[in-house]
């Protein structure tokens, strides 16, 4: 009886530790935590399993041995851009427990960690990773931080990143790691590596606040520009009479692509008008604190053309989403109607806040202005 | 001399108390100061006598200080203006309902509540066609409440088919229309200003109630088309508030106007009205508005419409806390943006917030059935009332749900029972005392 009393005494005394020790192996390392060294190494906490956009197009070796950064092998991506499931874009995320989009319970809580540093090189040097990113799942167990960074174009020699996560709640994280990628980015494919993900301590970094972001700020360059920014989610109204090519090379402006928009007016969703929106992160109608800081910028220009002139665009517009995270001003031009030759468009954003901002560029039109639908082409859309 | 002395020492003690008039104080004490102590006492005669006067300086005016704000005044007073949009139309009635000459006067009920919350100003965006139920609603709400009236015009905006702005004819009934309400109301001491239109800007880009004339159907260029109608209603605007300023000194004149949407045009041909009077729907911040309209057209601003429903959506049940947060947030950044306020741009002069009541009508407004129901599908869209944009086709904001008071079907005193709700009580703390935070930043 003595003995079960002695048992039970030790059993309620270290209960609780370990089981703050399984819901909090932060609290266990405090200076690193793990997200991925080698395959099977006991130290890993997240596994690659949440492939995203054209899955079919990734290939993973997470044994390849041939020069890793450190221990025995590193993980080896080859990206083929084939588009196997008509997204154009695809990507990797870390989780724990594997699979697990938000849907159950899992994750860790990271607090006291102030950065995430990987390796990463490219098989020839210039293969071009769209973003990585810490946290960012949803649903049911979402994440409670999302941080992206990029694009980085990868050398054919290891080097390392910093993500800084100084100031970020981490008191959730499940989607560990990520990366993505895009066929435009990468119109021949890639393959790339990537070895020892880990959270880390480091009491000297500081906040990265928002940095104003130098001028030119490109939204479209070319299609496989790094110099590109903000992505053409936001596909508004009558969103299935839109065809958006953003690889045209059909009489470019400059450069070898530029974009090609064809609007064919059915009103396939009965609004009548449609348009579409660059945003910062993807699908962002404010509801990620993610604006970009162009206060530098004094004007948008871009440049467009109608395929037969004459095609009416009601609005060109920067800014202008309103959410949680609103941008934080919006400046408009229109209707404008299109000439058959490039013709330069300047949007005057002269005493506008564009300290944040996640819609960098947008048009829409209508069926009643374009009753025949309207082709048209736009290029260098950028802020100076 | 010591006696001089001491009496001079006696005297400026007096002055700082501020007890010149001591009734205690006989001539013969006066004469015994000497003419430096005369001099004095006359010249603070004589400033009191002028700073008197200009506190009972007559009328509302907007001051222009000497660090570029701008603030309202009234009878030589500042005034903040801390209103409310008022419609209060009875379950079971549509917008056609005659609550001027409601028996049981709806304004009276609604001012006391009003009082109590702090509201000093209601907005009605159209006189009554009686001019004495309308003296009788302002007089009644100022002389028991204290709270005056921003009266406005549509300036025929709703008339069928579209409001001819281009056409002289129309213009000039426009006008008459509007000097008539001034000549009317000018002299009632509840008055606070004028307000001219609503949203009758967004006509100008043919967004609503689209109107044109045959020179702007010649101008193939739509932007061009654009200009040509914002420069004729704006200047129709301007000529409107130089004839109201020319029978009426003492009130100001407001330009209503959806968002910041022509303020550009307003600025080469809108110089005359004293404020504009913004329509703004942005969730919980104003934005970059205040910064924005002094860079585009430099005047001040009253928040004339904005607000929050108190409906989620996308959760179909009423949420009080969400419009109290929203509201809350609103009139932060309104104070943040008052006159010598180092944060803000110092431009703003208040906000009529919308609205007073519920409106049981607005969903199926023509269909009687639906005027008794507390509808919930009225909806449209706006991301930045983001707590229920999650909603079927994000339609978030429902528009009988934006009362700071519920509406009762129970009857009391023959009204529909008036049931403030969590906002009424968060503002009214608010504006007792105004602890005013940052935008991402701390209490200031």
């Amino acid at each position: 009886m003595k003995k079960l009393l002695v048992m039970l005494l030790a059993l309620a005394f270290f209960a609780p530790a370990m089981a703050a020790e399984a819901t909090s192996p932060a609290a266990a390392s405090p200076k690193e935590f793990v997200v991925y060294l080698d395959k099977n190494a006991k130290e890993n906490h997240y596994i690659p399993s949440g492939w995203m956009g054209d899955y079919g197009d990734i290939k993973m070796n997470d044994q390849f041995v041939e020069n890793p950064h450190g221990g025995t092998a590193s993980i080896q991506f080859v990206y083929s851009a084939k588009k196997l499931q008509n997204q154009g874009w695809a990507g990797v995320y870390w989780q724990n427990p594997s699979n697990n989009w938000g849907n159950k319970k899992g994750g860790f809580d990271l607090t006291g960690m102030t950065k995430l540093t990987f390796w990463a090189r490219g098989a020839k040097g210039g293969e071009v990773i769209q973003k990585v990113m810490v946290g960012g799942i949803k649903g049911t167990y979402p994440d409670s931080v999302m941080v992206e960074m990029g694009p980085i174009e990868l050398t054919d020699t290891w080097k390392q990143y910093t993500i800084n996560l100084v100031g970020k709640d981490l008191s959730y994280v499940n989607g560990g790691f990520g990366w993505t990628t895009t066929a435009d980015l990468n119109p021949e494919g890639a393959a790339f590596y990537i070895d020892d993900i880990k959270f880390e301590v480091d009491t000297q970094l500081k906040p990265e606040g928002v940095k104003q972001q130098a001028m030119p700020f490109y939204i479209y360059a070319d299609r496989s520009s790094t110099a590109n920014h903000f992505i053409p989610s936001g596909w508004m109204g009558d969103y299935g009479d839109i065809k958006y090519d953003g690889a045209s090379k059909e009489d470019a402006y400059l450069g070898d692509t530029c974009i090609k928009i064809i609007y064919n007016g059915k009103a396939a969703q009965g609004a009548r008008w449609a348009g579409i929106f660059w945003q910062n992160p993807a699908n962002n109608w404010g509801g990620v604190d993610a604006g970009l800081d162009l206060s530098k910028a004094s004007k948008l220009t871009f440049w467009a053309r109608g395929e037969k002139g004459g095609e009416r665009i009601e609005e060109f517009k920067v800014g202008g989403i309103m959410g949680e995270f609103s941008d934080s001003d919006s400046a408009t031009i229109g209707p404008v109607i299109l000439n058959k030759e490039w013709t330069q468009y300047t949007i005057d954003l002269k005493g506008k806040d564009m300290s944040y901002i996640i819609g960098g560029f947008a048009w829409s039109t209508n069926v009643d202005n374009n009753p025949e639908g309207a082709t048209f082409y736009l290029d260098e859309i950028k802020f100076e | 001399m010591t006696k001089l002395s001491s009496n001079n020492k006696n005297s400026s003690k007096k002055l700082g108390t501020g007890s010149v008039f001591d009734k205690n104080r006989t001539g013969p004490r006066f004469k015994t100061t000497g003419y430096r102590h005369f001099l004095l006492v006359g010249c603070s005669f004589l400033f009191l006598l002028i700073f008197s006067g200009c506190q009972s300086l007559p009328g509302v005016h907007i001051q222009k200080l000497k660090n570029k704000h701008y603030r309202l005044v009234v009878n030589g007073s500042p005034y903040i203006v801390k209103g409310v949009c008022y419609n209060p139309i009875a379950i079971g009635s549509n917008h056609e309902y005659d609550w001027w000459s409601d028996k049981a006067k709806p304004w009276i009920t609604d001012g006391k509540l009003m009082k109590e919350m702090g509201i000093n100003t209601i907005r009605l965006y159209q006189a009554h066609e009686d001019s004495g139920e309308v003296k009788q609603v302002i007089r009644d709400l100022y002389n028991l409440y204290g709270i005056r009236t921003l009266l406005g015009s549509w300036l025929g905006f709703w008339e069928y088919p579209c409001p001819f702005y281009g056409d002289a004819k129309f213009q000039n009934k426009v006008k008459k229309e509007v000097l008539e309400m001034v000549n009317l109301y000018k002299d009632e001491p509840g008055i606070l200003g004028w307000i001219l239109g609503n949203e009758n800007n967004y006509s100008c880009l043919g967004l609503v109630n689209p109107w044109s004339n045959e020179e702007i159907d010649k101008e193939p260029d739509p932007q061009k088309q654009k200009a040509m109608r914002a420069k004729i209603y704006y200047s129709f605007v301007n000529d409107l508030s130089q004839e109201i300023h020319k029978v009426d000194a003492l009130h100001p004149v407001g330009l209503g106007n959806g968002e910041l949407v022509g303020l550009e045009f307003a600025n080469q041909y809108c110089q005359d009205v004293d404020f504009v009077a913004c329509i703004i729907y942005r969730g919980k911040t104003f934005g970059n508005l205040f910064k924005s309209l002094k860079m585009t057209f430099n005047k001040p601003v009253l928040l004339a419409e904005f607000g929050a429903d108190s409906y989620d959506a996308y959760l179909k049940r009423e949420d009080q806390d969400m419009q109290a947060f929203f509201l809350q947030s609103q009139w932060n950044q309104i104070y943040l943006n008052l006159a010598n306020n180092k944060i803000g741009e110092g431009n703003c002069i208040g906000g009529t917030v919308f609205e007073w009541t519920d409106e049981w009508w607005k969903h199926n407004s023509d269909n009687p059935e639906f005027w008794s129901v507390h509808d919930t599908q009225n909806g449209w869209s706006n991301g930045s009332y983001y707590f229920d944009i999650r909603a079927a086709a994000n339609k978030n904001m429902d528009e009988e749900w934006f009362g700071l008071v519920a509406l009762s079907p129970e009857l009391e005193n023959g009204l529909n029972k008036r049931i403030p709700r969590k906002a009424y009580y968060v503002i009214r703390e608010f504006w007792k005392h105004p602890v005013l935070i940052k935008t991402r930043g701390k209490k200031i």
